[in-house]
């Protein structure tokens, strides 16, 4: 569906470096889906054993190590295939944002996986968004990406692209999703 | 003279034939219409024989005549003076008007009877069932009475606000039989085609999509505004000059 951001100030930011409070909303998004999908999984998990071992029906209790390294895998490979996909999580899509590299291009898989599981050991690097005046946090200066506003919908061809234009992106006649 | 009393009126045999029935003749009668036919025949040479006279004798006499003529009006003045002619004329004028009233009064009556037997002897049914009504429709050439009917002048010349003005829309409305109308509607088909004419599922989603969509515009445009905030403030306590460096991230700084 093809429309106009309808905010000035929103057209202007396109393509900037985003800042700490969208990101954290972006985070937090992505923190509850990757819970989800434990819950799912979980859940799956306890009705195949029901389907085995007949009743009852009970989520199973995993010991506190397997229960952390597994919320872990899961929110890596959740994170990593999203920002290597399409630059954007489920979380950073709802707060208009995506993850590129530093010549605005799509990650790689490696960058991308590396960046996710610093995310996961060291979620407090974000924090680094707040001192630095290029909005980066501790994971993008080691990884060496750029999370910037990007409200517009493209395919992932096209976004491996709009780094050759260092211009602001020409936000009136984007599309959305 | 006779003569032409005899073209112009048709006289009753009794009087132009002085004799009785039996064939002999009526004597009296004879007499008094001979006095008369003289007297008139003697008016008449008379007459003629002043005029040949006057044409023969010619100017002369009448250089004559005019003194005499003269004298006589004079006498007739002077007889009008002292005779009261002007009272016996007056008189003999009102006679006259008299006499023309009451024969005007009396033809009058003579028509309205001559009529009213006509009418009483005239069966009017009769008469209109012998006119052939058809016939004489189609003698008449209605084409050419149109043509010569200029219908646009008849219609500039009708007011028709003068005539919308005199309708009285509320009685006319008041007569309509809207259940009755309604009842003649299949109200379910029609419904049935309005719905499959409007795409009911195309214009929710069109509107939901576009709810959302602004919604996580406003949600997004908070966040932006909030990042700003939340630089600015950092920003402040580091003591920090000038703004950040948000610019998009410049090629030459990629590997």
């Amino acid at each position: 569906m093809t429309r106009e951001i309808r905010y000035a100030e929103a057209r202007a930011l396109q393509g900037h470096r985003a800042g700490f409070a969208s990101r954290v909303v972006a985070d937090a998004v992505d923190l509850g889906i990757a819970w989800l999908l434990g819950l799912s999984g979980l859940l799956a998990a306890g009705v195949v054993r029901y389907l085995l071992t007949g009743p009852p029906l009970r989520l199973p209790v995993l010991p506190n190590w397997l229960d952390a390294g597994t919320g872990g895998v899961i929110a890596v490979f959740y994170l990593g295939l999203s920002w290597a996909a399409t630059g954007r999580s489920v979380g950073k899509q709802l707060a208009g944002l995506r993850v590129v590299d530093r010549r605005g291009q799509r990650l790689s898989l490696r960058r991308s996986f590396a960046r996710a599981v610093l995310y996961v050991l060291f979620p407090a690097g974000l924090l680094w968004v707040l001192a630095s005046r290029r909005n980066a946090s501790l994971q993008d200066l080691v990884v060496g990406t750029v999370v910037v506003y990007d409200w517009a919908y493209r395919p992932a061809d096209e976004a491996s692209s709009t780094g050759d234009d260092p211009s602001p992106r020409p936000a009136p006649s984007s599309t959305q999703g | 003279m006779q003569n032409s009393e005899r073209a112009l009126v048709t006289l009753p045999s009794e009087l132009t034939r002085p004799r009785t029935r039996d064939g002999r003749i009526d004597v009296p009668r004879l007499l008094a219409a001979a006095a008369l036919g003289l007297a008139v025949e003697a008016q008449r040479r008379s007459w003629d024989a002043a005029a040949m006279v006057a044409g023969r004798v010619g100017w002369p006499l009448r250089v004559l005549a005019r003194p005499a003529v003269a004298f006589a009006q004079g006498s007739v003045a002077v007889a009008r003076h002292h005779l009261d002619l002007d009272g016996w004329a007056a008189r003999g004028l009102a006679e006259q008007r008299r006499v023309q009233a009451a024969a005007v009064r009396a033809i009058r009556a003579l028509i309205s009877a001559l009529v009213a037997a006509v009418l009483d002897e005239i069966d009017l049914d009769q008469v209109v069932a012998r006119v052939d009504l058809d016939q004489v429709v189609d003698r008449m050439d209605l084409d050419r009475i149109v043509d010569r009917v200029d219908v646009d002048a008849i219609a500039q010349r009708i007011d028709l606000q003068a005539v919308v003005a005199r309708l009285d829309l509320d009685a006319i409305v008041a007569r309509v039989d809207i259940d009755a109308i309604l009842a003649r509607v299949d109200l379910p088909e029609l419904t049935e085609q309005v719905i499959d004419e409007v795409d009911l599922g195309e214009i929710i989603r069109e509107s939901s999509s576009t709810m959302a969509s602004e919604t996580v515009d406003a949600l997004r445009v908070q966040g932006m505004r909030v990042d700003g905030l939340v630089s600015r403030i950092v920003d402040r306590i580091l003591q920090r000059d000038g703004q950040r460096q948000t610019s998009p991230p410049p090629r030459e700084l990629g590997p």
